[in-house]
């Protein structure tokens, strides 16, 4: 018995120990960090008990990020479920074109954030952009998406979706092959509409895949950093400053560890919190098997 | 209760020809079997009949009524599918209810008919649960109910039993008869288990590669074959075959390059009158009860013999099968029935 457990642990070491060494130690140590302050370029620290949380919580640009993070989730999480939930669905009634256009949905996933933020900083162009100069053909005036306050969020946002939909497209495909053509069958001769199958057969049967998508989608869309850093760098007007952003601005151009850490913890708190409710809302609403 | 009338029914998947020019009149509230082995049509003829699919070209009339390209849900039909189709996210009364429900009937009505069919079906104590906590039975009750519900011209029943135990499914074989009775329905079933189709229907079908090979009562279909696949197909064990040139004293039809036994026309002993069909040693001996299948190895083939279970000889003895002349079948080179 002794032995088999030594063998045990022997064999989960390869994936424990990075995990023990890159994200528990970290976040035990960013969470006892956030009770400490610490000088720049140094280890030196000195504790101060809850006075980061103090801080944060008088900061009216804390809970202005707090508000930009919460918009930018919900400009983010309902279009891209809609559109991907939309587009799976298209795309599962036409199995021919599924195979092509499931590809070219996912070809945004698979290039770096990076890229395809540069790629969105070219189309946004003010002057040069395609997407002005598209508009423009139209006969619209398009606004300076990344600098004009009201608008950046929601292009930040716009470019987040774009990178995002093939991936969950590729999840509700997969649920969406779980739903037996028997239901949508049997659903027929009862006398249910296109409407009504989707309603009361497919999102039911394929809730468990909505709930997981949707609670990635949301963690996913808290912790978006890259395009906001290459798009707009938190402004115009700190209007695109999400906690992720002024987090890593805290931390790495202010040199405020301490301060940083507290909103790290924070920020998980936050998270995990959505998560829960969703998990609660999940197990009455999902339906599993 | 309306009749169904299929008049030269084609269907095409691609360059395939599923069903070929195939017509059957069925008439109000008789039941109907379509037997036939895998990828006759037999389950595709159901769904052109249910609206889930459309003809090539052919007429379906339900109750005297064209429904070529009539919605599924308003050629008055109602299916029992083979893996049940029970929606697992609703309870039974949820999943029984459902037609009524988005039909837009008044809620005490609807309530009303969903526990007169869980009481004809003795579902009443089960009607809060998920699909999911129901026994295979259970379940098929719970689509036969679902179906019942919609009170529609014609049921639809697609295997409905083949993913029964064997037990389960002589149970759910007389619970179908007898709610056709009760209900007095049409009913066309789709099956590939011959004894379901004997048991249960008024008149079969059997179908092979696409066309209907005989119709006709169960008893008139099994006494009175019309082809070679309809004499193998109906009848448990199936029916022996050898050829006829081989038959001494007897006068074969001109035609005739097969002759068909039934397992139980054959003797072992010898009387005045019979024909001998040849000898061999018994190579196997299957005792179900009752009766025994005696398998007599003849020098090119195997006959198998139904016998009473005490009268079976002993494995490797030597055995001489006979039968009477009116027992024999005969069938030429297309395995058409020739006398």
């Amino acid at each position: 018995m002794k032995g088999s457990r030594a063998l045990a642990c022997a064999l989960l070491l390869p994936a424990l120990a990075p995990l023990l060494l890159f994200t528990v130690y970290p976040a035990l140590q960013s969470l006892w960090l956030s009770f400490h302050e610490m000088a720049p370029f140094s280890r030196d620290t000195v504790s101060v008990g809850w006075e980061n949380y103090r801080l944060l919580w008088s900061s009216p640009e804390y809970w202005h990020c707090v508000r930009v993070s919460c918009l930018f989730t919900l400009y983010t999480v309902i279009p891209s479920l809609a559109l991907s939930l939309g587009l799976a669905l298209a795309l599962d009634s036409n199995p021919w074109f599924q195979g092509f256009f499931r590809t070219v949905f996912l070809l945004p996933v698979s290039i770096s954030s990076a890229m395809a933020a540069m790629l969105w900083l070219f189309l946004y162009n003010p002057t040069a952009g395609y997407l002005n100069f598209t508009l423009e053909r139209l006969g619209v005036s398009g606004p300076n998406w990344l600098g004009d306050p009201r608008w950046a969020l929601v292009a930040v946002a716009i470019a987040t979706v774009w990178k995002e939909l093939g991936f969950n497209i590729i999840f509700f495909l997969a649920g969406l092959s779980g739903v037996p053509q028997e239901l949508h069958e049997a659903a027929t001769l009862d006398g249910a509409g296109w409407w009504s199958r989707l309603r009361h057969v497919t999102l039911p049967i394929l809730s468990p895949t909505i709930f997981f998508t949707t609670v990635v989608s949301i963690v996913n869309s808290f912790q978006s950093f890259g395009q906001i850093h290459i798009l707009t760098g938190g402004g115009p007007a700190g209007e695109t400053d999400t906690l992720v952003y002024n987090l890593y601005r805290d931390a790495f151009v202010h040199f405020r560890a301490g301060y940083a850490s507290a909103q790290a913890v924070i920020l998980f708190l936050i998270i995990f919190a959505a998560t829960a409710i969703q998990f609660r809302i999940a197990r009455s609403k999902a339906h599993y098997g | 209760m309306a009749g169904v009338e299929l008049s030269k029914i084609r269907k095409t998947f691609g360059g395939t020809t599923v069903l070929h020019e195939l017509s059957l009149s069925i008439r109000s509230g008789e039941f109907v079997a379509l037997v036939g082995g895998s990828g006759c049509g037999k389950s595709t003829l159901l769904r052109l009949v249910a609206g889930l699919d459309e003809p090539t070209a052919g007429e379906i009339k339900i109750g005297g009524r064209v429904v070529n390209g009539v919605g599924a849900k308003d050629r008055g039909v109602a299916m029992v599918f083979q893996n049940y189709a029970l929606y697992p996210h609703m309870s039974v009364r949820e999943n029984m209810s459902f037609a009524l429900r988005l039909a837009g009937l008044p809620a005490v009505e609807v309530a009303a008919r969903t526990a007169e069919a869980a009481r004809m079906l003795r579902l009443d104590e089960h009607l809060d649960k998920k699909p999911g906590q129901l026994s295979g039975g259970q379940k098929q009750r719970v689509a036969m109910g679902r179906a019942m519900m919609r009170r529609p011209e014609v049921f639809l029943f697609d295997e409905p039993l083949s993913n029964l135990d064997a037990q389960l499914r002589v149970q759910m074989r007389a619970e179908i008869s007898r709610l056709h009775r009760r209900l007095k329905s049409t009913v066309i079933y789709v099956t590939h288990d011959q004894v379901e189709a004997m048991t249960l229907a008024d008149r079969i079908a059997v179908l092979r590669d696409g066309r209907i090979e005989q119709v006709g009562a169960p008893l008139d279909v099994y006494h009175d074959p019309q082809t070679k696949f309809v004499a193998s197909f109906i009848g448990t064990p199936s029916m022996n075959f050898i050829q006829a040139a081989g038959l001494a004293g007897v006068n074969s039809p001109k035609d005739a390059v097969d002759v068909g036994i039934r397992p139980e026309r054959i003797q072992l002993n010898s009387a005045p009158g019979l024909i001998r069909l040849g000898s061999g040693s018994v190579s196997l001996v299957e005792t179900l009860g009752a009766t025994a299948l005696v398998h007599v190895a003849l020098k090119d083939r195997e006959l198998v013999i139904a016998t009473p279970a005490g009268g079976a000889p002993a494995l490797d003895s030597a055995a001489e099968a006979w039968t009477e002349p009116s027992a024999l079948f005969f069938f030429d080179a297309r395995g058409a029935r020739v006398s």
